[in-house]
């Protein structure tokens, strides 16, 4: 049993698939309820993974591994050799990775209520995606993970390209172009790896580049493996974004579908941050190292740029792409920490951002829903129609700028603390961005529920109602009870962590 | 009864979620939950405080947060100060919440108002249990937030949107330094629990260097909090909040907790000479400094938040010259007068509704009950004898004295001089003369207004009996005990003159004051005319915040905008050159397609061949 | 039989295949390209012969492979002016260099 959970769980959106595929195209609710219905299985699934790891199941039980792929002839040597596996596994880091997805795909998969056309086609790439994000969370070697990252780029063209705003189009050609060189980059260390040392599994890649040359061929240099690291950090940069490759994510913040907005800030940022955990940090430790000045550089840089840039936004939906690109330079900055406050700290602000930022979207898609505009000049006093409403975004607010209690403060705090440690210069300078992200946070928030209601929402606003609570309610929820026991999240982590830390040579 | 204080902050969360669930089913009705649930926390906060004068300091953690090895304690701590701020602040926002139900009757969104005042309540009470600095900072910024929506209750006016922002941005500021203070602390002593820090700091294992910097970063955070320059300007901006709110947050508790913090913080402040330097300046300065403006401010709340600047900066002033017990203990009796005055002036609001002392006047006798009320208030902040104020401000200035800083003692001497005046000017323009109100019905609160304030007026009077040079010392004895070594004198000597000048200074100011705006004898603008240019300056509370908008808004503003430029042309530009030289070789490659096939074919040919050719160079090897 | 070395028979095919190579790559009339390409077929038809006489291996699987390669370019051979024909009817010209409507 298992040993098939991990692939049942990966491939059980395909349940939905098939059932929306029979379905006829104009049958709009049935379409939404069974597209729904479709991410309930993977979400069962990985609760059930989560109850089992706090019965004290080992995570490493659920690894499957079969043979799949295998290139020359060279079973004599070694059979392991230049074979591809279709092997998956679970530790505590993709656990958490894929608990956030599988919530936040089937929040995203009700609020997309507000799509207005061609649900068919909608629900089926959207569940394709999601077999593509569980899919990178839990490979367990580098061509797999390819295919998976890959198989998640092609749904998000087509779902931002079709359903989304004005400029759609645009949006998703430049978030192709980012991602594919992103993706390029990525191919290219990938495959040399795998040629010279004939293998892609990241264990055992990890073993092999921190206990030194066993590799058969080529023994790679060390200028080769800074090389690889570097390119390896590149390409997950493009994905997170870190400045100045952020354009592309800001476009998507803005044009993609609100629900698909959820899915790109909640999960497909994330990849990014993961990435550079597993194959930066996991395999090349000892170069990781001396690179970590440059991602906190970057990660000081994102922070500030972005929030600096919020400042000056008039839509909504912009302001909340730019503090996107500010958390991520948190992100960074945890990660450029190398202690255990700062990974930490990193890996709860992709967590925290996720959630953070797919209540705010959720939030962004109800708003246009009522008022059929984002822009901040647009609206204002929105508290007297739409009390409840405004209260969420408040609240969705002060979790983005870290207030205790949600989650987004104990996250900034870690990175801080881990951050003030190692490099206390960038830290005090990245403190700036503290204050920012509350300025231009309150001054989006204010704008919209503060002050006098203008013409376009006088109009009596229908507030939040039946099934919309539900997305803001869980999230929101789940914010606040990480905010007010982090340890819920932070256990699971703490293997991880260790073995990175043993490999990173301690604090 | 300590093991269950936890409950103490619980209580007003209740109230917080089960009004905020209920929406506006219960209006009026919703008071009742909240009056209800924090007289429990009142009980309970009384109870232990009764309890804590027998037994020792309680506290107990339970992990929060594991960062590799170490874990990080939440808990909650009842030690003699946490125990007197807990009474405090759950007797002041019980007396505010009842007094709300008077003053906000009628109020569409009421018992939200209830809600916030729960979770002000719930963050103020978490502050003070805090066992450790990370949970103090926790609930620090939760305090503000509690803070900024209570400001922004009239959330349609867009001063109070402007206010409520300003109020959590400045405090921000503050609290950034005391997040980056609280962090360098970690890292110096490897704990964030107050005792281990102290032994750290006792132990002399941070150099001195260190140990400034980061009492002065908390300090900021002190700053922020209480209003001290140069970060103030939010408070005066802050009483766009509801009356009742300015009475218990930007008064009495909230205000206070930048007190409380150097007061929580004090071995780790005595340990550096120049922190405390920093400390008492800072005070020093901002009492005088806020004295000044509260001099010409004709907007009743204005001016009393002026003086809670100045008042705040005097405790803090206490505090830097090592007057632990001093500034305890004003922050205690501050608490009830200044409470008894907000109270008390939106008690004239309700009654007159108009908050320009301009427009009062001759209120004496048409509030019967209020004017007596406010008048207490304006004797105890006035330093007038053997009322409240009077013994916590000469405890300060005792202290000022005895640490031998005479320039802040002067300083201070002025500014009670000037509190004095400003108060009684206030008091004057509102309840003496001839009515200036266009206002023809005005009416006494109702009885649930006035209660709160009689409770209040009773503390203001006796308040200051728990400390005084002729009946012992009771109260600094209790706080510094078992810890003579951390926290100093329970009580400061001083030569008995001092009392004798602080008394004689304040009846000067309410003597000057009576002149100038009850009787009139000196004209008012016998110092400087109205349009004078001084008279301007401090008129615009010397244009602070228009420097801080032309300067910090405009820099950041600027710096926004080059960003922006950045972002559309170098950002940007970078972009469209690589998708446009991308173009550009696609565009040449075309070119290489013509449609001959003949050329294609010579092109393949030759191909064939270069490869040969170098097939038979290599040896069909390519190392 | 044996007086005509292999080189003989290799210099032949090459002198052939260069012809036509020549003739396809310059020629303009798509007929003799057509026929150049088909003396390039019978120079590699030539090698294939003369290496199944004179090869390091002489078998007769060479002289199979030519027959079938003989079968492929009349087959060719039909095919190619069949749609010359038809290009011819369309475009009234037989000129390589006018038949690029396959340009960029």
């Amino acid at each position: 049993m298992n040993v098939y959970l991990l692939s049942l769980l990966v491939f059980s959106p395909l349940l939905g698939i098939v059932m929306v595929a029979i379905m006829p195209k104009k049958e709009e609710r049935t379409i939404k309820q069974f597209g729904f219905f479709g991410t309930l299985p993977p979400l069962i699934l990985s609760l059930f993974l989560f109850s089992q790891y706090y019965s004290g199941v080992a995570l490493s039980s659920f690894d499957t591994k079969i043979n799949w792929i295998r290139f020359g002839n060279l079973a004599m040597y070694d059979p392991k050799l230049f074979t591809v596996n279709f092997e998956l596994g679970l530790d505590g880091l993709s656990l958490i990775f894929i608990l956030l997805t599988t919530i936040v795909s089937s929040l995203a998969a009700m609020a997309s209520i507000y799509i207005k056309q061609e649900w068919k086609g909608y629900y089926l790439l959207f569940l394709i995606l999601e077999i593509g994000m569980l899919g990178v969370f839990t490979a367990e070697n580098l061509i797999l993970f390819f295919i998976f990252f890959e198989m998640t780029l092609i749904p998000t063209f087509f779902l931002i390209g079709r359903w989304g705003f004005l400029e759609k189009e645009k949006a998703s050609y430049s978030f192709l172009i980012y991602n594919g060189i992103g993706s390029a980059v990525l191919l290219v260390a990938i495959l040399i790896l795998f040629a010279r040392t004939g293998t892609t599994n990241i264990e055992a890649l990890s073993q092999m580049m921190t206990m030194g040359g066993v590799s058969l061929f080529a023994p790679i240099s060390g200028s080769m493996k800074y090389g690889l690291c570097l390119a390896f950090i590149i390409a997950f940069a493009i994905k997170l974004p870190v400045f100045p490759f952020h354009s592309w994510m800001v476009r998507v913040h803005a044009e993609a579908p609100p629900s698909i907005v959820m899915i790109h800030a909640g999960v497909l940022l994330k990849i990014g941050a993961y990435g550079i955990i597993r194959f930066g940090m996991g395999i090349f430790p000892e170069q990781y190292k001396s690179l970590a000045f440059i991602v906190v550089l970057f990660g000081v840089l994102s922070l500030l740029y972005g929030a600096f840039l919020a400042l000056l936004q008039t839509d909504f939906k912009l302001v909340l792409a730019y503090s996107s690109v500010s958390h991520m330079g948190i992100v960074m900055m945890g990660l450029g920490a190398l202690n255990e406050s700062g990974i930490q700290g990193a890996i709860f602000q992709v967590i925290s951002h996720g959630l953070i930022a797919a209540l705010l979207f959720f939030l962004v898609g109800v708003l246009y829903e009522r008022t059929g505009t984002t822009m901040l000049t647009k609206l204002g006093g929105l508290t007297k129609s739409m009390p409840i409403f405004s209260g969420l975004l408040l609240a969705g607010g002060m979790a983005s700028l870290g207030l205790p209690g949600m989650s987004g403060f104990i996250s900034e705090f870690m990175v801080f603390l881990g951050l003030f440690k190692s490099q206390p210069l960038f830290a005090a300078i990245g403190a700036l961005g503290l204050v920012l992200t509350a300025v231009y946070m309150l001054r989006a928030v204010l704008m919209i529920t503060f002050g006098k209601s203008n013409s376009l929402v006088e109009k009596e606003k229908h507030d939040l109602k039946g099934l919309e609570f539900v997305p803001t309610v869980v999230l929101l929820g789940l914010i606040i009870s990480v905010g007010v026991y982090p340890n819920l999240l932070g256990g699971p982590l703490q293997e991880t962590i260790d073995a990175m830390m043993l490999a990173l040579g301690g604090r | 009864m300590m093991e269950n204080a936890w409950l103490i902050p619980i209580f007003p969360l209740v109230t917080f979620l089960v009004l905020l669930l209920s929406g506006r089913r219960w209006r009026e009705q919703g008071a009742y939950i909240g009056i209800l649930l924090t007289l429990a926390s009142f009980i309970l906060s009384l109870l232990v405080l009764i309890e804590r004068f027998k037994e020792p300091t309680y506290k107990v953690t339970i992990d929060w947060l594991s960062i590799g090895g170490t874990q990080l304690t939440a808990g909650f701590e009842i030690n003699q100060l946490n125990a007197l701020m807990l009474v405090i602040v759950s007797l002041v926002s019980l007396l505010v919440q009842i007094y709300s139900k008077g003053y906000m009757y009628g109020e569409e969104r009421f018992s939200i108002f209830y809600a916030y005042l729960g979770f002000f309540t719930f963050a103020m009470l978490g502050l003070v249990m805090a066992p450790n600095l990370l949970q103090l900072y926790f609930f620090w910024e939760l305090v503000g937030v509690g803070s900024f929506l209570l400001i922004g209750f009239y959330f349609y006016k867009q001063e109070a949107k402007k206010a409520a922002k300003k109020a959590f941005i400045m405090t921000r500021i503050g609290d950034v330094g005391l997040l980056i203070g609280v962090i360098l602390l970690f890292w110096e002593t490897g704990s964030f629990e107050y005792g281990e820090i102290f032994q750290a700091v006792q132990a002399g294992e941070i150099s001195v260097g260190r140990l400034t910097l980061i009492a002065v970063l908390i300090f900021i955070g002190a700053v922020g909090k209480s209003g001290q320059f140069p970060l103030h300007t939010w408070l005066p901006d802050a009483m766009e909040g509801p009356t009742p709110v300015s009475a218990l947050i930007h008064a009495a508790t909230m205000v206070a907790a930048g007190v409380y913090l150097v007061a929580t913080m004090f071995p780790l402040f005595l340990a550096s000479v120049t922190a405390m330097h920093v400390v008492a300046v800072t005070g020093g300065f901002t009492a005088i400094f806020a004295a000044s403006i509260a001099l010409v401010q004709k907007d009743v709340k204005r001016v009393l938040a002026y003086s809670t600047i100045s008042q705040l900066g005097f405790m803090m002033l206490a505090l830097g010259t090592a007057g632990y017990v001093a500034g305890v203990f004003h922050l205690m009796t501050h608490a009830f007068f200044k409470a008894l005055l907000f109270l008390a002036a939106g008690s004239v609001i309700h009654a007159i509704h108009t908050q320009n002392i301009e427009k009062m006047g001759g209120l004496w006798k048409r509030l019967n009950w209020t004017g007596p009320l406010f008048l207490i208030g304006t004797l105890a902040i006035s330093g007038f004898p053997l009322l409240s104020g009077f013994f916590s401000k000469d405890e300060i200035l005792m202290s000022a004295w005895e640490h031998g800083d005479y320039l802040l003692f002067t300083l201070a001497v002025i500014t009670s001089f000037l509190t004095a005046f400003y108060m009684f000017r206030l008091f004057f323009m509102i309840f003496a003369g001839e009515s200036r109100s266009s206002v023809n019905q005005v009416k006494e609160s109702p009885s649930i207004m006035l209660l709160p304030m009689f409770v209040l007026a009773l503390l203001a009077v006796i308040s200051g009996y728990i400390q005084t040079p002729w009946f012992g010392t009771f109260l600094g004895d209790w706080l510094v005990e078992g810890n003579e070594k951390l926290l100093g004198a329970s009580h400061n000597e001083g030569p008995v003159w001092i009392m004798f000048m602080a008394v004689f200074v304040s009846l000067a100011g309410i003597l000057l004051a009576y002149m100038m705006y009850a009787k009139k004898k000196i004209p008012r603008d016998w110092l400087f005319k109205e349009n004078s240019k001084l008279y301007k300056v401090i008129d615009n509370k010397y244009f602070i915040d228009e420097i801080y908008f032309f300067t910090v808004g405009y820099a950041i503003k600027g710096f926004s905008l080059f960003l922006s430029y950045i972002e559309k042309f170098i950002v940007g530009g970078l972009i469209s050159t690589v998708t446009s030289s991308i173009e550009g070789l696609g565009k040449i490659g075309s070119k290489l397609q013509t449609g001959q096939v003949q050329q294609y074919g010579m092109i393949a040919f030759l191909g064939l061949a270069v490869l040969l050719v170098i097939f038979a160079l290599t040896g069909g090897y390519l190392r | 039989m044996t007086g005509v070395p292999l080189s003989a028979y290799l210099v032949l095919a090459l002198v052939l295949f260069c012809i036509g190579l020549y003739g396809a790559l310059v020629k303009r009339n798509v007929v003799i390209v057509l026929i150049s390409i088909e003396l390039m077929l019978n120079a590699a038809n030539i090698n294939l012969v003369a290496f199944s006489k004179f090869g390091v291996t002489p078998s007769i699987t060479g002289q199979v492979f030519s027959l079938f390669t003989i079968t492929i370019a009349a087959a060719e051979a039909a095919v190619g002016l069949a749609i010359l024909m038809a290009l011819y009817r369309n475009r009234k010209t037989v000129n390589v260099d006018e038949m690029d409507s396959m340009k960029h």
